[in-house]
């Protein structure tokens, strides 16, 4: 252990006598515009990366909507509000057609239920049994692509004949070679936080896309529900 | 982007057909907003610091302000400090938030600068003594509708559910924790009355939110300040209601104020 004093000269500030804020605030205004610009590329390289399955995506999700399916969305954390975010963009849309969308977290009397009986593992997969069939689409956000929860739950929708989809990040964790996924959007970044910001644009993107392909002549029959 | 070099994924992506104008620009933070996300950081750490709780609001987009919450008090780097933050989602925020907030406090929203309940709420927040942040886009609210106001000036109305609002609360999240590393910044100016004119003594008059109306004792009512609870008289103002918002000098209401921030 090397002695704190005599490496104190590296944090001129380490004794708690700074009192002038002004340099701290220019350095943390640089970092957020460091920040900014690597999430703003991040953005750009994983909507490059992942366009062709964006299209494709949306595609198979749109013909399901149209022919009665509602999308299961579900994720933990932060990742659970982005599944919330992107619920609310498929089911309370400011534009376009409101879709059938349901986010598998907001039920506290079922989270806690399914937590406390059977076990965390399995608070989404349970869900899914008792509501989803065969033409649903299974949605599963995640950072890691790891999470025991979610890989369950997306296996079971499979299972039963849903599409499903997975965020993830880093390399895509189990997630990505999993048979139970059909598409996995994988957002490279070892940051959760720019993983996330990345993540809710390729949300955007489905969700536009998929009204695009629901707006075109060939799909204007069938219900959302 | 203003110098505008296009690099190889911006070609690529282009080439896609998806919608290139809704996500993070590179030049997001410029203009000032950059500035603006420093300073209230700062704010952020010196209030939880001196003990502040951070409730979170978002009406129209709740999963933002559960987000806000998550990343605070889980933070997603092991080690950091747990910070008390949560969320405030009932149908009558201003209600949950006004039980909640103690003076001290920050009131964080997401939120379009004519959301009806947040306006509300931002205008209850000096009398009730906490710091509020306002993050959102479009239209910018009227000048100090609220103590740091965190705009990006796009008017696509799904802005927010693009990732930019992600963004500027995971910054903020990341800069204030830059913050702590500087334990010297953390506490705030001396406020002690040593001038003449500190705000205590000056005649500067303090909003007030009332709590209990005048119940015929010599026009008095029981009314909440950045300070603490008092009686005041509010004969000049008379009849008053609870959860008013009246001007406070000298022990007296001086007018009411109305719907519109006038500070």
């Amino acid at each position: 252990m090397v002695n704190s004093e005599s490496t104190n000269f590296l944090y001129p500030f380490i004794d708690g006598e700074e009192r002038d804020a002004g340099s701290l605030l220019t350095d943390l205004s640089a970092s957020a515009k460091a920040k900014a610009r690597e999430s703003a590329a991040l953005q750009q390289s994983t909507l490059a990366e992942c366009a062709g399955q964006v299209l494709a995506c949306s595609t198979a999700m749109a013909e399901r909507f149209a022919s009665g399916g509602r999308m299961y969305c579900f994720g933990n954390g932060g990742s659970s509000t982005d599944a919330a975010t992107f619920t609310a963009l498929f089911a309370q849309p400011v534009t376009g057609r409101a879709l059938g969308a349901v986010n598998l977290a907001a039920d506290m009397s079922v989270v806690t239920a399914l937590g406390n009986d059977v076990g965390f593992e399995l608070v989404f997969s349970r869900q899914l049994i008792a509501h989803a069939t065969a033409r649903d689409i299974a949605v599963a956000f995640s950072t890691s692509g790891n999470s025991a929860d979610l890989i369950t739950a997306l296996a079971e929708a499979h299972r039963r004949g849903l599409m499903t989809i997975g965020f993830a990040g880093y390399g895509g964790g189990e997630m990505a070679n999993s048979d139970a996924v059909d598409f996995c959007f994988v957002v490279r970044s070892q940051s959760i936080h720019r993983i996330q910001e990345s993540q809710a644009l390729l949300g955007y993107q489905l969700w536009a896309t998929t009204q695009q392909c629901l707006a075109a002549p060939s799909m204007s029959t069938g219900g959302t529900r | 982007m203003t110098a505008h070099t296009v690099d190889a994924d911006e070609l690529a992506a282009r080439e896609t057909g998806l919608d290139q104008t809704a996500g993070i620009t590179a030049d997001i933070l410029d203009h000032g907003l950059a500035e603006d996300l420093a300073v209230a950081s700062l704010s952020i750490a010196r209030r939880f610091h001196a003990g502040a709780t951070m409730w979170c609001v978002s009406p129209r987009w709740e999963p933002h302000a559960h987000h806000m919450a998550v990343e605070f008090v889980h933070p997603v780097i092991v080690g950091k400090r747990a910070l008390p933050a949560l969320a405030l989602t009932d149908s009558n925020v201003v209600a949950q938030a006004r039980v909640s907030v103690r003076p001290g406090d920050l009131v964080i929203a997401v939120a379009a600068a004519d959301d009806a309940a947040v306006l509300d709420l931002m205008r209850r927040v000096p009398a009730w003594g906490a710091t509020s942040v306002w993050i959102g886009s479009g239209d910018r609210p009227a000048t100090g509708a609220a103590d740091h106001v965190l705009w990006i000036e796009d008017p696509n109305p799904l802005a927010p559910a693009t990732g930019r609002f992600v963004l500027m609360y995971h910054l903020l999240w990341e800069l204030t924790h830059v913050c702590f590393e500087h334990p010297g910044l953390l506490v705030e100016a001396d406020e002690q009355c040593t001038e003449q004119v500190c705000i205590t003594c000056s005649d500067e008059g303090r909003p007030a939110e009332v709590i209990l109306p005048a119940d015929g004792v010599f026009g008095q009512a029981l009314v909440r300040t950045a300070t603490g609870q008092e009686y005041i008289d509010v004969t000049l103002v008379a009849p008053v209601q609870a959860n008013d918002l009246v001007l406070v000098h000298a022990g007296a209401a001086l007018t009411k104020l109305g719907d519109q921030p006038s500070w």
